[in-house]
């Protein structure tokens, strides 16, 4: 297992194609803008080795009987499934912000089954193609993105109706030794500090669309992958210098996005896990949605954790902890977060065996988790910012505090109780602000699939004949009738 | 055997939502064990380890199970705010485990 050290000099000597305001970077692990970022993916390798929660986050290999990273494992009990929701938790608390790796992971943990699948219905040998892969990223302890969502064009079209077909992901040349695909996968979280992708169709496919049935692991830096670095709110504070108004400046705020285009990319043989079964995608998709909609009751209560605790911590500064209104929400932040852990924890216990032997959680369970993501954590950031006032949105900057003729003005007029100095406000203030103003807000929304995405899910999983049938049964209507 | 230390060790749950500080008192433990003339701190990846101190975050006591008891003659479990299920402050819990340790 890798160290955070050694991850970073792993992506040293990867020479990706990687962009950001316009400029090429040359080491996205020494350019302050991705730093936090891959401060973050840096922490899941160093506390794997850490006594504390070397428990959670490793494991042994059910492929070699080695002791590996936990992102790296394929689910074999709901234990497994649970400890995943703890490890994530623990780590949410650890950075406050993405740690990136469970994407990839849960893509592996997808793929894993559905190449199972998919081969014994076909005869194909993509499943032994992917325990190759998986082998080599416990080896050497890879993070992998998980790349599904394409840019999508005309959401009225599918895939092959599309005016220009490179808005998903597609095969453009069968060759002997591999393919080429061209396209592009859009917000992939951890794409530019990650070792290679895992592509995935991004939506169900008809027969029309089997050049679009495409899941392939491509290394970060084969030649035609191009990484588009996305903004984040108030991203030029890390490159300004300042720290205090980053809030959270090890490790920044959500996973660090970018868009992949896929110009051409040649894949070999070796690296294709489905070419063209367009009737595989469906269960490629729920599968991964499924494993990461499991997540989001995990690491957003990590967060959440921390979030209630610099909003309980800013009310005792600000000298409002003991306003009846304001315990009153902070009970209900936690509530809010427990409940969304509830819903993680339960969608793993329910979960059960995939025909590859490997679990997934209940989805219907995983995608009410991920739904009520889209709703809590907005609140959470609701009552935080209820709670911590308007100087969330008006604080002067660290550098006018830093300043020699206003600094004394800043810090006599933003201090609180009398004996806590104002930089502990200024700090609580710009970490509640990075945490809830902006980006990480929208992530909670669309990350993992947006809000609808998950209805869809639940119509599907409702059981609907089977809730009519019992209210059939008790109002002696319908087949049920006794008269 | 007469004269020989007896061999202890640390074992962690897993921290992921822990309602005391492990960190702290797996800190302040190895010391706390060393100055005890018959005792010794061993890593939890040495065989022959008299006893493991598997300290947990919560009551569900995740740590709490047969391959880490396994590793051991004997073992002290701390369960959140409690040392072998018996209530203990958590300021008090590195005394009451060195208690424990100590020869009655």
């Amino acid at each position: 297992m890798m160290c955070g050290d050694e991850y970073r000099e792993s992506l040293r000597r990867l020479k990706p194609e990687v962009y950001y305001l316009g400029e090429k970077i040359e080491s996205v692990a020494d350019h302050p803008a991705f730093i936090p970022h891959v401060n973050s993916v840096a922490l899941t390798y160093d506390l794997a080795r850490a006594p504390e929660f070397e428990e959670l986050l490793t494991t042994k290999s059910h492929l070699t009987g080695e002791k590996i990273n936990f992102f790296t494992h394929v689910h074999h009990s709901c234990h497994d499934l649970v400890r995943k929701v703890k490890s994530l938790r623990a780590l949410g608390q650890q950075t406050g912000s993405c740690f990136a790796r469970c994407v990839g992971h849960d893509a592996l943990n997808a793929i894993y089954s559905v190449t199972y699948d998919l081969d014994k219905k076909n005869g194909t040998e993509y499943h032994q193609r992917l325990v190759n892969l998986l082998k080599e990223v416990q080896a050497k302890d890879l993070f992998l993105s998980g790349a599904m969502t394409d840019p999508k064009g005309d959401r009225s079209l599918s895939p092959s109706q599309q005016k220009d077909p490179d808005q998903h992901v597609h095969i453009v040349a069968r060759k002997q030794d591999g393919i080429v695909v061209r396209g592009a996968k859009a917000h992939i979280t951890g794409a530019v500090n990650a070792h290679g992708h895992l592509v995935m169709p991004t939506t169900s496919l008809k027969e029309a669309d089997q050049d679009f049935a495409v899941c392939c692991y491509v290394p970060i830096d084969t030649p035609g992958v191009i990484h588009i670095f996305g903004r984040q709110t108030n991203d030029d504070r890390k490159c300004s210098g300042c720290l205090i108004d980053q809030g959270n400046p090890e490790y920044g705020i959500v996973g660090g996005e970018a868009l992949i285009v896929f110009e051409d990319v040649f894949v070999p043989w070796e690296q294709v896990f489905m070419c063209g079964e367009y009737d595989f995608a469906f269960d490629l998709v729920e599968r991964f949605a499924t494993a990461h909609r499991q997540n989001y009751g995990g690491c957003k209560t990590g967060l959440a954790d921390v979030l209630t605790g610099a909003t309980y911590a800013l009310a005792e500064v600000q000298g409002t902890v003991g306003a009846s209104h304001v315990r009153d929400k902070l009970v209900e932040m936690v509530h809010l977060a427990e409940t969304l852990y509830c819903c993680s924890i339960a969608c793993s216990c329910q979960g059960y065996a995939l025909p590859a032997g490997n679990f997934m959680a209940d989805p219907l369970l995983a995608n009410v988790t991920k739904l009520n993501v889209t709703r809590h954590v907005y609140e959470l950031a609701r009552l935080a910012q209820d709670i911590a006032g308007g100087m969330l949105a008006t604080m002067p900057s660290e550098s006018d505090w830093k300043n020699t003729s206003v600094g004394k003005y800043v810090d006599k007029y933003l201090k609180g109780v009398a004996d806590v100095p104002a930089e502990t406000r200024m700090r609580l203030l710009r970490l509640i602000e990075g945490m809830t103003c902006g980006t990480a807000l929208v992530e909670s929304m669309h990350g993992a699939g947006s809000p609808q995405a998950q209805k869809i899910m639940l119509m599907r999983r409702a059981n609907w004949e089977h809730k009519k049938r019992l209210a059939q049964k008790l109002s002696g209507t319908g087949e049920s009738r006794h008269d | 055997m007469p004269g020989q230390k007896r061999r202890v060790s640390l074992k962690y749950c897993g921290s992921c939502n822990p309602f005391i500080d492990l960190s702290r008192i797996g800190q302040v433990l190895p010391a706390a064990i060393s100055q005890e003339t018959d005792l010794l701190f061993v890593s939890a990846a040495e065989t022959n380890i008299d006893t493991i101190i598997i300290l947990c975050g919560c009551p569900r006591a995740c740590g709490n199970k047969e391959t880490i008891r396994a590793r051991a003659l004997r073992c002290i479990v701390v369960a959140g705010e409690s040392v072998d299920a018996v209530p203990v402050a958590e300021k008090d819990i590195s005394t009451a485990i060195i208690k424990k340790l100590k020869p009655k």
